[in-house]
């Protein structure tokens, strides 16, 4: 099992409903958009409203780690226009296409630059993990002349990388739309 | 728009204090909008001095003990927390009128108002509860 980074680490142990979810949204809303916190609670309803919360504020749920007594929920905080803004790079290819591809047996990279805590839970096999913060110091990981498909969760991210890439003078670099979110092809994770 | 959750609080247990503030708080730290109207016995749960000791149904006093052990937080505490979360919390102003109480005698923050002034909020709510 692989440690999970989160930016914060938010301890409910002992609290009973509603308290988690209370303390849960306080500790969100000072956080930054895309930072990721971990909510440990003993509260075995805490799993399912934990969700449904997430659901409703529209923050991501990332998964859940159960250690002994303890259960580690992951929450990723949402932007508002986070599934709105625009994008920029012009290759683009639908997950559909980028499957269709890996069925075929096609030499693609598949760079997925979400947190690493989202990697953790589901990820695609075999795909490069940099989150997009850390693309421009570990770019050397990657090499420009590679068919590299960049993906994340909704498209926004794994479009900033894009960019980014191609002002490194990547030549061949395609973002995955919707990503993630919609990945309804082979994957796996570390739990 | 966010959802609006409209709650009538009509009795003046512990356990319907528990109703009531769970649901609250919960749905305003899923930014919900909420007001409870708080009428009849209701009036409890907020009264500066009875919210503190509010009674237990008959014959289950022993529960007090299992509220302790689970670690639930006290009403004050949830009151606290709702208004800090900001529910709107509304005491009727008939009921008052009847029992002879006056705004000072409740929990700071409150409004005062009648039917009307939680119509006007619920009219819209999504969910509606009276507990």
């Amino acid at each position: 099992m692989s440690v999970i980074h989160a930016n914060q680490t938010l301890d409910c142990k002992g609290l009973a409903c509603p308290m988690p979810i209370v303390k849960t949204k306080k500790a969100m809303d000072q956080l930054e958009a895309g930072q990721v916190i971990e909510v440990q609670a003993t509260d075995k309803g805490s799993l399912a409203d934990i969700q449904s919360w997430a659901k409703n504020t529209g923050h991501q749920y990332l998964g859940t780690v159960e250690e002994g007594e303890v259960l580690k929920h992951y929450l990723r905080k949402s932007s508002p226009g986070e599934v709105k803004e625009e994008r920029k790079h012009p290759d683009v290819v639908t997950n559909e296409v980028l499957l269709a591809k890996l069925a075929a047996g096609e030499n693609v990279k598949i760079l997925d630059v979400r947190e690493q805590a989202e990697n953790v839970f589901n990820r695609i096999p075999g795909a490069i993990s940099i989150p997009l913060g850390e693309l421009e110091n570990r770019i050397n990981e990657l090499k420009p002349d590679d068919d590299i498909h960049v993906i994340c969760r909704t498209g926004t991210r794994s479009d900033l990388a894009c960019q980014l890439l191609t002002e490194k003078g990547f030549k061949n670099v395609t973002n995955v739309e919707p990503g993630m979110s919609g990945w309804t092809g082979p994957t796996e994770n570390n739990h | 728009m966010s959802t609006k959750v409209a709650i009538i609080a009509s009795n003046g247990g512990l356990f319907d204090a528990y109703k009531v503030f769970n649901i609250a708080t919960a749905s305003a730290a899923t930014d919900a909008e909420v007001a409870i109207f708080f009428t009849f016995e209701g009036l409890n749960l907020i009264h500066k001095q009875a919210h503190h000791q509010l009674p237990l149904p008959a014959g289950r006093e022993q529960i007090a003990e299992g509220f302790k052990n689970a670690n639930i937080p006290s009403i004050p505490e949830l009151v606290a927390m709702a208004q800090e979360l900001g529910v709107k919390i509304i005491a009727c102003q008939m009921t008052m009128d009847v029992m002879n109480l006056k705004k000072e005698d409740f929990i700071d923050g409150i409004e005062v108002g009648g039917a009307v002034t939680f119509l006007d909020f619920a009219k819209d709510a999504n969910v509606s509860l009276t507990f």
